[in-house]
């Protein structure tokens, strides 16, 4: 599948990703002599760097990091290409001066390690070879602050037994909002639910498929919930209860997405 | 993104290092939303310590000046002046005028005192600045980038080290605002201490002082929130930077001196020579100017170096504890070289070990 961000240093790549999920320093968190990761927090410690496409959210710590990256790539220990959710000038300048090619605007959530990856960044694409997309809308209920979740069950065709928002496979250029109503008069039978947010996509990543999730939020007039077989059971929790359980991947990340999306309108 | 016809070339077939510049200059637009490059008349290219950029900083800038020195060496006329102070050797740009800098202390005085505009530029892309003759046009180059967000109220008459210590806790407490002082006046030499230590704590890249900056006075401050800084703050953030109790070396500098700072500190060691080492730190063109203070203190058993400043030398191999009257000095001593800070007065200190 083809993934469609932004460019940020131009040029055309190809490799196996390394993929992290906090934010990275070049400074302190690569080695500059043989580019193996450095910082432990990183999950990735020992890795090298050389010749993999290396995604991580966003670059910090010192400016000085733009010449640890033009050090790596001098020693043909850098990365092969770069891959940021939202890139900062840092490690967006280290990219131009050591001519690493860089595509931000990509979730890197919901890229895995040793996925092959390649990357434009003229055109700020990345392409997974044999990553099938699929579109879905992941529709937050609220009720006097609390929100739905609901267990998927063994009837349905992926993460069965997991905690959900409601959601739905989006079918065509369908609009994420009309799939969002359907799905929810469906799956709860509630009706006169009214629109308050959505975020930008998520992505979750189930092997060889890959969940483009469009997270919208929808306040409920009330709590009276009636279950179709997708389900098999309903709670109405506080957002911050959320850890507490298993989970379709990446849900915690669509509720806090769209709440935050809602407090800022 | 709007470009120039000359802009263009420069992308498209300018020599290597011109198409880098530019290709940097791109990207920083990009993630910054803007929407041309404006002209600068003036590039300061911070990042040439050894100690800050080490061997990866280094070696990036000699393989870029052997691409780049026709072009920006020749027609840009860098100079290799080596100060935090530029504003004071010669590069004073105007009252609106467009530059890019990059040491913090430099931009907060360029837009704060001067009322020039700049954001604050890292090394390479500033280089790119200089190479290009322009910046993205965005944040402290706009009109709305400059307006204030935060009050800041000053209770008490400041004088001398009180200066760098309103900078200290303003920096704390403002973060990456742009705060609106009141309450106080102060000379230039005065601003210059408050915005290097403003610039330190926090990520302030320019201030305004009521009745005093070129600015001041079309800054609106209605409705912003406000914050007070009396003087149990300044004798409580005076205490909270000292760890120290017994120096090795008194140092002044960070930023580096003035011609009339060195007359200053010549008439106080002249009339009680110091008893530790006194290290004098300010650019190759003020020492050059003032052969006659310099003398002075050197001849007392001071030391006055040029080309660096107190935390890009290797006072950690020679001293444990420094004594000075600069905020900025006693931010990043401890971290960036091990050093223990006595903050005080210059008065005080030359007083106090003479």
């Amino acid at each position: 599948m083809k993934l469609r961000g932004r460019g940020i240093a131009p040029g055309r790549t190809e490799g196996t990703a390394l993929v992290i999920r906090v934010p990275f320093s070049f400074v302190g968190g690569a080695d500059p002599a043989t580019g193996a990761v450095l910082d432990a927090a990183t999950g990735a410690a020992n890795e090298r760097l050389g010749g993999r496409i290396f995604a991580f959210p966003h670059g910090k710590g010192s400016t000085v990091g733009s010449y640890v990256i033009y050090g790596l790539a001098k020693r043909g220990v850098g990365p092969a290409g770069i891959v940021n959710s939202a890139a900062e000038g840092i490690v967006a300048v280290g990219a131009i001066l050591a001519g690493i090619p860089m595509v931000d605007g990509i979730d890197v959530g919901g890229l895995e390690n040793d996925d092959t990856v390649r990357i434009d960044g003229d055109r700020g694409t990345v392409e997974l070879a044999g990553v099938r997309g699929r579109s879905v809308v992941s529709v937050v209920l609220r009720n006097r602050g609390r929100i739905l979740l609901v267990r998927r069950s063994a009837a349905v065709g992926t993460f069965r037994g997991q905690w959900s928002a409601i959601s739905g496979y989006m079918e065509g250029r369908e609009d994420p909002k009309s799939r969002a109503i359907r799905e929810v008069r469906e799956e709860t039978g509630l009706r006169g639910i009214r629109f308050r947010a959505n975020a930008a996509p998520i992505l979750a990543r189930d092997g060889a498929t890959m969940f483009v999730v469009h997270p919208l939020l929808f306040d409920a007039p009330s709590r009276r919930v009636r279950l179709d077989w997708e389900n098999v059971e309903y709670r109405w929790i506080r957002p911050e209860e959320i850890s507490r359980y298993e989970t379709v991947p990446r849900l915690p990340e669509v509720v806090a997405a769209v709440l935050r999306k809602d407090r800022e309108s | 993104m709007r470009l120039t016809r000359e802009q263009r070339r420069l992308r498209d077939d300018g020599t290597p290092a011109q198409r880098k510049a530019m290709q940097i200059l791109l990207a920083l637009s990009h993630l910054s939303e803007a929407e041309r490059l404006v002209p600068v008349t003036s590039a300061h290219v911070s990042g040439a310590s050894y100690k800050m950029i080490g061997d990866p900083g280094l070696e990036f800038l000699e393989d870029f000046a052997r691409d780049a020195r026709a072009r920006a060496y020749g027609s840009m006329g860098v100079r290799p002046s080596f100060t935090c102070t530029p504003y004071l050797v010669g590069a004073r740009p105007a009252f609106g005028e467009h530059v890019a800098w990059a040491e913090s202390n430099a931009v907060c005085f360029a837009n704060s005192v001067l009322g020039a505009r700049t954001n604050r530029e890292g090394g390479p892309s500033a280089l790119a600045a200089a190479i290009v003759g322009a910046t993205p046009d965005h944040g402290l180059h706009k009109d709305e980038g400059r307006r204030p967000t935060v009050r800041v109220n000053v209770t008490t008459k400041p004088h001398g080290l009180d200066f760098s210590l309103i900078g200290l806790v303003a920096g704390q407490r403002v973060g990456d605002g742009l705060p609106f002082f009141r309450g106080f006046h102060g000379s230039e030499e005065d601003l210059k201490w408050l915005g290097a230590s403003l610039a330190s704590t926090g990520a302030c890249a320019m201030f305004h002082l009521e009745d005093v900056t070129p600015e001041a006075r079309r800054a609106r401050t209605a409705g912003l929130p406000s914050i007070t800084i009396s003087r149990r703050d300044l004798v409580e953030a005076q205490r909270s930077f000292t760890d120290g109790t017994k120096p090795d070396v008194i140092a002044l500098g960070s930023p580096q001196l003035s011609g009339q700072e060195l007359w200053g500190v010549a008439d106080r060691v002249r009339r009680k020579p110091p008893r530790i080492p006194v290290w004098v730190f300010t650019s190759r063109a003020v020492r050059d100017e003032n052969p006659e203070p310099v003398a002075a203190i050197e001849s007392h058993g001071g030391r006055v170096l040029a080309d660096t400043c107190l935390e890009v030398t290797l006072l950690e191999h020679q001293f444990g504890t420094v004594a000075t009257p600069s905020g900025k000095a006693a931010y990043y001593l401890p971290t960036l070289c091990k050093q223990k800070v006595i903050l005080d007065e210059l008065d005080a200190l030359l007083e106090r070990y003479g």
